[in-house]
């Protein structure tokens, strides 16, 4: 599967992020291989959604190295943004335009072609739903809408943050089925740890924005 | 780096030394050498302050909207200093500018100079630009972010002098073709006056940069005090 | 390209299913005009049309300034710049449809103000050279929209953002009125000399340019964290 020349898939080395005087995430080091689901722990305000932003290429680390499949961030975000696919606490939609609207824009911005978006809904089990403003949705089929946004360009690393949080038992199924099927690398952000039995490769849990 | 601290003083000094030089002969010859103005007597002289001041001033503001621009490239912290502090003189000579400014205006009717009305339209477009400056910097947290608002911000305000400058001229006169400024001041300024001027500019700029030394390592060290006190207190 | 059609898409049915800008900002506008009309009583305008002509600008200024301070804040609102900012198209795009979106609001509160503007302060049968005038606005329009944009999305995260916003714009817009004031007085019959409509017009084709260039290149580094 891996060669022993490959790039891992993400690789942290004393990571440092502050928000004006507070730091955020403390020299934080870690390893994904590619191919590898890792779990990051902890409680809130311990860092992960720091980290997860930080790996999407939205935050800038302030010290300390970021790489993601070889190559080193900020300086080749733009090379890397095609293979990330980041869900956020928030579905990261419009609420005035339809489910589908808000996938033909990232489609458009992900250079993806239409017929996905139809695969995606169907994906997410949103295919009745495509019409509906995504501010009329639900809150577990908005986060159906944000998964399946992340999906559309079909990227190899995945960055999940909450991913459970808000989903009925047909969605959890459905995010069962999409890690299954997903054979990059993926880091996710949870604190229902146990519930990804079976599909995790690792864990890591951050404290005070600290590896502990 | 003890080295490049024995360095830096030296440079601060040998400005200030120049600075004191100049300003002391610029003085001399403006008040004794330069022959007094005919038309607008003896209080014209001002002219030898309030241009220097005023291109010092812009001389500033783009020396600020490079080390932005640079910052912007770099992202070195010391930059958005080395941005700011420019930026903060530009406040002092700008106001000293339109103090001169104004005190001319009062004596000098006859603007064979034609530094009237446009060019303090002008200058005054750029000094609001200056408080706004300083607004943003007051808005944002220290840190990242707001050097590289600064940045951008300043990197804009050198969008605006020319424009400014062109702007007000189109607006308020109806020449567009010939600039009023410098060539024809050069034509017809009188050889000792245009010496007298040059080394009064030159003072202007010699002081503005000893200035501009003597904060940057007065703000160098506040910053370090600072990171020591966060140091010592724990980091949250 | 695509990227770009499809933000300002997204802008334009945001605003449609949203509606909160253009009738707030046609609201202003008339509001304004209504206001210096009835707060003249039955009086001329002292300075007759070519003093109208300067409030017309005035006016404006300002409402582009209720355009802009709300620009973004969908993304904002909803934590969507996440979204934006990691995906591989290029930030500028963004900047590129905010300014499109507001250009074309501008022009659609313009088209109502234009003959109420008429209406009000038509005085002595003179008025600017409505050629002249349209042609003003429109550039003049870009430029407010382009740098407008930019400072938008610089605003965008800081908290006095409704308060930062004109004052950072206000030095900017300054030249551009000047000019355009100018301009447009100086279409009024009888012409004698004074401000050619082409001198102008090029003086806002350079502003324009200017804040492009600018905006284009700068609005990455607004953005990013």
């Amino acid at each position: 599967m891996s060669s022993p020349e490959r790039a891992p898939a993400v690789r942290c080395d004393g990571l440092t992020r502050r928000y004006g005087e507070r730091v955020a995430l403390n020299a934080v080091s870690l390893t994904v291989a590619p191919g590898e689901r890792l779990l990051l722990t902890g409680g809130n305000g311990a860092g992960k959604t720091t980290l997860l932003r930080v790996l999407a290429t939205v935050l800038r680390p302030h010290a300390g190295e970021v790489a993601i499949d070889g190559h080193l961030l900020p300086r080749d975000a733009r090379q890397v943004r095609p293979a990330i696919g980041y869900v956020g606490h928030e579905p990261l939609v419009y609420p005035v335009l339809t489910a589908r609207e808000n996938l033909e824009l990232y489609a458009a911005l992900y250079g993806v072609g239409r017929e996905r978006i139809e695969q995606v809904l169907d994906l997410a089990g949103l295919n009745g739903r495509g019409a509906d403003p995504a501010g009329e949705l639900s809150r577990g089929l908005r986060q159906r809408l944000g998964l399946a946004r992340a999906m559309l360009h079909s990227p190899s690393l995945l960055l999940l943050d909450e991913p459970t949080s808000g989903l009925d038992e047909d969605g959890r199924e459905r995010l069962r089925g999409v890690l299954d099927a997903h054979h990059g690398a993926a880091v996710i952000a949870t604190h229902e740890p146990d519930w990804f039995a079976g599909l995790e490769h690792g864990r890591l849990r951050l404290a005070g924005g600290r590896a502990a | 780096m003890n080295g490049s601290h024995r360095a830096r003083p030296d440079r601060a000094t040998a400005a200030a030394t120049a600075a004191a030089l100049l300003m002391a002969l610029a003085l001399a010859m403006i008040f004794f050498y330069v022959p007094t103005d005919v038309s607008e007597g003896y209080s014209q002289r001002i002219f030898y302050f309030h241009v220097p001041i005023a291109l010092t001033t812009y001389f500033l503001f783009t020396w600020g909207a490079l080390n932005g621009a640079r910052f912007l490239l770099k992202r070195d912290m010391s930059l958005d200093l080395k941005s700011y502090v420019p930026m903060h003189l530009g406040v002092i000579f700008g106001s000293l500018t339109l103090v001169t400014g104004s005190i001319w205006a009062n004596i000098a009717w006859g603007t064979w100079w034609f530094w009237g009305d446009t060019q303090l339209t002008t200058f005054l477009i750029i000094f609001l630009f200056n408080c706004a400056y300083f607004m943003l910097r007051f808005s944002v947290e220290p840190g990242e972010r707001r050097a590289t608002f600064s940045a951008v911000y300043a990197v804009l305000g050198v969008g605006l002098i020319p424009l400014s400058v062109i702007g007000v001229h189109v607006a308020q006169t109806n020449d567009l073709i010939h600039p009023i400024t410098f060539n024809e001041n050069g034509v017809n300024m009188d050889g000792s006056m245009f010496l007298t001027f040059l080394v009064a500019l030159a003072a202007m700029i010699t002081l503005a940069v000893t200035m501009y030394l003597i904060e940057l390592r007065g703000k160098r060290i506040d910053d370090r005090l600072r990171a020591i006190r966060r140091l010592a207190g724990g980091e949250a | 390209m695509r990227a770009y059609r499809a933000l300002l898409r997204k802008d334009l049915l945001l605003e449609l299913r949203g509606r909160e800008l253009v009738p707030a900002m046609v609201v202003f506008v008339v509001g304004a005009l209504v206001l210096v009309r009835l707060g003249l009583g039955g009086e001329r305008l002292a300075g007759g049309t070519r003093a109208a002509t300067g409030l017309l600008w005035v006016v404006v200024v300002f409402t582009s300034m209720l355009a802009l301070v709300r620009s973004f804040a969908q993304e904002r609102e909803h934590g969507i710049w996440d979204g934006l900012l990691s995906a591989p198209a290029d930030r500028s795009a963004i900047w590129a449809a905010r300014a499109s979106a507001t250009f074309l609001f501008l022009g659609v509160t313009q088209a109502v103000a234009l003959p109420l503007f008429w209406l009000f302060f038509l005085q002595d049968g003179r008025s600017p050279s409505l050629a002249v005038l349209a042609a003003a606005l429109a550039l003049a329009d870009l430029g407010v929209a382009m740098l407008g944009a930019l400072l938008a999305g610089l605003v965008s995260n800081v908290r006095a953002r409704e308060v930062l916003l004109p004052v950072l714009f206000l030095p900017f817009a300054l030249p551009l009125v000047s000019v355009a004031v100018r301009m447009t007085v100086d279409s009024i019959p009888p012409q004698n000399g004074g401000l050619g409509a082409l001198q102008g017009l090029g003086f806002l084709a350079l502003y324009d340019t200017i804040f492009a260039l600018l905006g284009w290149a700068l609005f990455e580094y607004v953005v990013e964290d």
